[in-house]
């Protein structure tokens, strides 16, 4: 009724209104906007692994003096290893085991400069290593040691040491047909035996020089006289390497890792933090705007109280008298609902448009996840309004 | 029984006191006696009393907000003393107000009374800058736009002359007797006031 509106309407403050209304309106931005990049940050930091491809994470310990000196171990003992199994991010771990017998190599090829260097050789199961060849296998009749070593060493020597040197720079494809021998010295002078070596691939997941397992356990029961030590790196396997406990984990154990992969564990973790940081500024936002609200309608209401006594003497219904305050109210909330998700949709686009130039996949559009939000808390601060409208004009009425 | 002395009244001292409709009744006493009181109780917008008071069998005290707002739409008019007027409001708006909910009486009707009593001219000013008088006359016929058992009117001549008393008293009487319906009237001096049933003296 447009008289009753015309009489009700008079006495609110534009102030107040517009106060709560902008502060309401900014709050839900914030939070939109912060619950849309959120979902979508998360969505490229996960989307960067296969979901059937599980992450393989190399750890070791941190090299401190202690160890310079001897003090500490760098290994890991059996409960150390158990205790990282135990963690709910561990689907797996394994420990490289590492040869115990003085190992060597050296070329003996006259395209190629004579070369001699100690060695080392770790092994790990075969479904760890990401390189699969079909030489990868020792054959003890053949009497040929497959050997796989880090991309980075090749990268080392084509890019670094090569073009220093005057060296030529070789392709993978070369160096898998570059003959070397391997000496493995047992215990005792004149003790050794030489095979021969080929590199059958280059891994990006282990940093070290590979040997098949089956190979390493029956030359160190051939050769080794070592003592045996605790394995100085685990390889983990991980369903979700963007679990920031991953990080914790490690940091506080003072564990090291060699793989970039978990930056996005780290990634996960400041996000999380920026996020919620803004969705607590959003909601403290949010919540002050409601208070103000809540006040401004009881304010309008209490200086119209005079009036709405009046009308009730008249024979208007407080629920009748109660209506213009809820029209004003739900047309302030669609104004927020709408304005808010508006400026967020904005807000998205230009994201959707910057992070297109780091080639990164943000979506256009609004997640539903916001439509939600918006709508829900829109209903939650309406209804509470509306009960405190109608409990204080009951107040008025008799 | 009001909570204030009352003693020598025939209304509040009374054991029973019965207003029936279709009779008019005219409430008499000098200032501070309790005649708005009386109908402010029988209103319901009083509840400070001693005592029990029924409209048909219920007591007043058992209604509901909403049978309150329904017996004010529909069974009992009241003319404030303080008129109770929004004085943003044309008086025109003022008076249909009430007519919008009730839908009681044509625009053309209300225009006749507005005439009847003289107001026609000022219909479309504020309600707030009228005279008393002319602000009396925009109360009575707001009142007179719904359906009611019983018309309270409180003081309602009082900055009228004696030929716009009498004037908006028989168009109160005609309407009252169009709906068969009660009036209660308060009134400083009887003397105005030609024909009626029952005198009660407060």
């Amino acid at each position: 009724m447009r008289l009753l509106y015309n009489i009700l309407w008079k006495d609110h403050s534009r102030a107040h209104l517009l106060g709560a209304f902008l502060g309401t309106l900014s709050g839900f931005v914030l939070l939109l906007a912060g619950i849309q990049f959120y979902t979508d940050f998360k969505s490229v930091i996960t989307e960067n692994r296969d979901l059937l491809d599980p992450e393989y994470i190399v750890i070791n310990k941190k090299v401190d003096i202690g160890q310079t000196l001897g003090l500490t171990r760098s290994g890991f003992t059996q409960e150390e290893i158990e205790e990282i199994q135990d963690q709910p991010f561990a689907d797996q771990v394994s420990a490289f085991i590492s040869n115990q017998f003085p190992v060597s190599g050296y070329t003996e090829n006259e395209r190629f400069p004579d070369f001699y260097t100690e060695l080392f050789f770790e092994a790990i199961p075969d479904e760890y290593i990401d390189v699969k060849s079909e030489d990868w296998q020792w054959d003890p009749e053949k009497g040929t040691i497959p050997v796989i070593i880090p991309q980075d060493y090749l990268n080392l020597y084509n890019f670094g040491f090569a073009p220093s040197q005057g060296l030529p720079q070789i392709p993978k494809g070369v160096i898998s047909m570059i003959n070397f021998k391997l000496r493995l010295q047992g215990e005792g002078r004149g003790n050794y035996d030489d095979y021969q070596g080929r590199i059958v691939g280059f891994s990006n997941r282990v940093n070290s020089i590979l040997v098949p397992l089956d190979f390493l356990e029956w030359a160190n029961q051939k050769y080794g006289y070592f003592k045996k030590s605790d394995p100085s790196q685990l390889i983990l396997v991980s369903k979700d390497p963007t679990d920031p406990n991953i990080i914790r984990f490690l940091e506080e154990k003072g564990y090291d890792t060699i793989r970039e992969k978990l930056k996005s564990s780290r990634m996960n973790i400041i996000l999380k933090f920026v996020i919620s940081f803004l969705v607590i500024v959003a909601a403290i936002i949010i919540g002050l705007a409601f208070l103000v609200f809540l006040l401004s309608l009881q304010l309008m209401i209490s200086r119209s109280s005079e009036k709405i006594r009046r009308l009730n003497k008249l024979g208007f219904h407080y629920r009748e008298i109660s209506r213009p305050y809820i029209l004003l109210l739900i047309l302030l909330m669609a104004g927020i609902t709408g304005l808010s998700l508006f400026f967020t949709s904005l807000l998205a686009g230009q994201l959707h448009h910057n992070a297109a130039a780091w080639s990164l996949d943000i979506s256009q559009s609004l997640h539903g996840i916001i439509y939600g939000t918006a709508l829900g808390l829109v209903l939650l601060i309406s209804v509470a309004n509306v009960a405190a409208i109608l409990i204080s004009t009951k107040k008025l009425c008799k | 029984m009001l909570e204030q002395d009352t003693s020598g009244s025939e209304v509040w001292e009374a054991e029973m006191l019965i207003l029936e409709q279709g009779k008019f009744y005219v409430v008499e006493a000098p200032s501070g006696k309790g005649k708005t009181s009386l109908l402010s109780v029988i209103y319901g917008i009083r509840t400070d009393f001693q005592g029990g008071v029924y409209l048909d069998d219920r007591s007043l005290g058992s209604f509901s907000l909403k049978e309150w707002s329904q017996i004010r739409k529909k069974q009992l008019s009241f003319i404030f003393q303080g008129l109770e007027l929004f004085d943003d409001l044309t008086a025109l708006d003022n008076i249909f107000l009430k007519n919008r909910i009730t839908g009681y009486h044509s625009s053309d009707r209300i225009m006749e009374m507005a005439s009847v009593l003289g107001i026609e001219p000022f219909l479309n000013r504020k309600a707030g800058i009228l005279s008393f008088g002319q602000q009396q006359r925009v109360a009575i016929i707001r009142a007179l736009c719904q359906p009611f058992n019983f018309l309270l009117a409180d003081e309602c001549f009082s900055h009228m002359d004696r030929s716009n008393s009498l004037t908006a008293f028989h168009l109160i009487r005609e309407e009252c007797e169009a709906r068969d319906a009660g009036l209660i009237l308060t009134s400083l001096n009887e003397t105005e006031l030609p024909s009626t049933d029952t005198r009660l003296k407060l």
